[in-house]
């Protein structure tokens, strides 16, 4: 286990219900209370799991693309009623328009900072342990294809490294040959690679992949406090759903924009959200005190 | 502020008596809905669209109508049963067999022998039957004569042919009569093949486009054209639309009432239209297309191309054609009329639909 996360530790199961739910709705509802506190819930936990340091980190990576969301969409999409000038191409800027770049990109943002708690609490070999049984050439393929990426990364500064000792510089000297020696080192570190896949092939095939039923060792077991956590997110997701679906969590940004916000059913259906963004950093802090008390 | 979107209600049959109660008005009015009424008399069948928006203090209207027996060909003659005139005009929709081949008519009231203009109806056709859109709220009799077309432009060319106009442009191209070549270039019809911005030919008579790059654009020079942009056809397809554009439509289809404004030499109608629109705070959104050499018209007033059925999107025709070529294409006149409407059929339900092509 990388991180000492309470929430981390519960099974599987849980952790991937969670994120499913999570995601969902992040992903398809574009009403600014769920937006900003999605944004407020995966920052706090990615704050917990990695440390203020990681965060702001990650936070100047992701920052960017809100703002070049905020910028592209005004320019292409004219649609709205509020018309606050004209660009230059004779179309006009309204408000609508930038509202829906600003919700756009906090929704792009929520995202990807959820994922990356993703990528710290459900590790490759829960997803094997998830999806081993069920659908086993994709978990391995995905296991693979995730583990790829930063091997790939670590081979490529071996390879640059080594090729820099022996003149062929990547970082400087004239353009032209510092794109031919990158272009080498690319070359050299997908060989390395697919020679390697070769080898991953050979070796599973000597151990006798595929002859049979595969089993793992896994140390996951479903217990009592996993069940109450099961049945809390299916009450959640079928609150959320219905409020969903009754159009309680309503909002529109074209032609003006329009949405439900003092509605009481709506600020029930809100503070559930809050506490389902909220629930891995409750967890995490719960336990923290616990340890801490134990101290 | 949380004010209700405006949402389709529901569609109601007109009883024998025709009174629709103070009550549902309220329930229209309370709730912003769009209620539709529908009815029948001597084989013709009517519908009144009802805004929500449009009802100041509900009150109990008397919506029959009854039409006087009519064939093909002659005039539409109905009267409105009410005893009290309406606090609003809503649209009256009214369904008649066959294509009709123009697209405005003026609404004639007769009261005591004495006849009036009342409004003018835009008609809704493809080939079976048309749809005549107006906005009532008098009692009274009305008809719609059979062709007023030739009547109207008579009379226009006579307003421009006074004096002043005719000494102080008697040497300008640009002011002779619509359907003169007016230094317009003119199709003869003879071509055959599709020019380089995948153009159809150009029907005989008709102008030929102009290439934007082409034209400068002189500020000297002053002309007026009459310029309306108008939606009445979504009035007929109220289910297709998207819900959401409910609250822009407006109740009367009518976006820029017809009227009169200023253009300068070289300009095209895509140039007038930004203008316009720009002048009288009407969102209009336009993409420029590089293989029709034009700007296309996305949405005018928020409704977009596809917001009310596949087939939906913007038009324009000038003097009673549609152009089969694009907006930045077509070089305004002196006394042009320019008509920018909403189709829902790809055309067809505005007389249109041969500038497509096949």
């Amino acid at each position: 286990m990388r991180s000492n996360d309470g929430f981390a530790k519960y099974h599987p199961i849980v952790l991937f219900l969670y994120f499913a739910i999570l995601l969902g709705f992040s992903m398809f509802c574009m009403h600014p209370a769920v937006l900003l506190f999605s944004m407020g819930g995966s920052i706090c936990y990615y704050g917990q799991l990695k440390g203020r340091k990681n965060l702001s980190k990650l936070l100047k990576r992701v920052l960017p693309l809100l703002l070049i969301t905020i910028v592209i969409n005004p320019s292409f999409n004219h649609a709205g009623a509020t018309i606050l000038c004209y660009l230059p191409s004779g179309n006009p800027l309204t408000l609508e328009s930038i509202a829906y770049g600003i919700a756009a990109g906090l929704m792009l943002m929520d995202i990807l900072i959820w994922f990356a708690c993703l990528h710290e609490v459900i590790t490759s070999d829960k997803i094997m342990y998830l999806f081993g049984r069920v659908i086993p050439s994709l978990s391995l393929l995905l296991s693979m294809t995730l583990r790829f990426v930063p091997e790939f990364r670590k081979r490529f500064e071996q390879v640059k490294e080594a090729q820099e000792m022996m003149g062929r510089d990547v970082a400087n000297g004239p353009l032209f040959q510092r794109i031919r020696n990158a272009i080498g080192c690319f070359s050299i570190v997908v060989t390395w690679s697919l020679e390697n896949a070769i080898d991953t092939a050979d070796s599973m095939k000597a151990r006798g992949y595929g002859s049979g039923k595969r089993t793992a060792y896994t140390l996951y077991r479903l217990e009592e406090r996993d069940k109450d956590m099961i049945l809390l997110l299916c009450c959640i997701l079928l609150l959320l759903g219905s409020g969903g679906t009754n159009g309680k969590l309503f909002w529109r940004y074209f032609p003006d924009i329009r949405g439900k916000i003092t509605d009481p059913f709506t600020l029930f259906f809100l503070l559930t959200f809050l506490l389902l963004v909220f629930l891995p950093a409750i967890i995490h802090e719960k336990e923290e005190r616990i340890w801490r008390s134990f101290k | 502020m949380e004010s209700r979107p405006v949402t389709l209600g529901q569609e109601l049959e007109i009883a024998e008596d025709g009174i629709i109660s103070a009550e549902i008005f309220r329930q229209i009015k309370e709730e912003n809905k769009v209620f539709i009424f529908q009815g029948e008399s001597n084989g013709t069948r009517y519908e009144w669209t009802v805004f929500g928006s449009d009802i100041d203090t509900p009150e109990e209207m008397n919506l029959k109508i009854e039409f006087g027996k009519r064939a093909e060909g002659e005039p539409v003659v109905f009267r409105l049963m009410t005893d009290t005139s309406f606090s609003f005009a809503p649209v009256l929709s009214i369904y008649v067999d066959g294509e009709w081949s123009e697209n405005d008519r003026t609404v004639y009231r007769r009261e005591n022998e004495k006849v009036e203009k009342y409004c003018e109806a835009k008609i809704v056709s493809d080939r079976k039957q048309s749809i005549i859109n107006l906005s009532l709220k008098d009692a009274g009799n009305y008809f719609l004569p059979v062709s007023v077309r030739e009547e109207t432009t008579e009379s226009s060319s006579e307003d421009l042919d006074s004096e002043q106009d005719q000494v102080e442009h008697a040497q300008d191209a640009y002011v002779t009569v619509p359907s003169q070549s007016d230094g317009r270039i003119l199709s003869d019809g003879k071509q055959t093949e599709k020019d380089k911005y995948e153009t159809d030919p150009v029907p005989a008579g008709k102008p030929m486009p102009v290439e934007p790059e082409n034209q400068t654009v002189n500020n000297q020079k002053v002309y007026t054209c009459t310029f309306s942009i108008e939606c009445s056809s979504i009035l007929n397809h109220i289910n297709d639309l998207n819900p959401d554009k409910l609250g822009v439509l407006p109740s009367n289809g009518v976006i820029l009432p017809t009227g009169e404004v200023q253009f300068y030499e070289g300009e095209s109608v895509f140039d007038v239209l930004q203008r316009i629109c720009k002048e009288n705070n009407i969102q209009m959104e336009a993409s420029w297309t590089p293989l029709y050499n034009s700007a296309y018209i996305e949405g005018i007033h928020n409704l977009y191309e596809f917001d009310c059925g596949s087939g939906s999107g913007w038009m324009y025709r000038v003097n009673g054609w549609y152009p089969n070529y694009g907006c930045s294409r077509y070089s305004l006149r002196q006394s042009d009329v320019v008509e920018w409407r909403y189709t829902c059929e790809l055309g067809d339900d505005i007389g249109g639909g041969y500038a497509i092509g096949e």
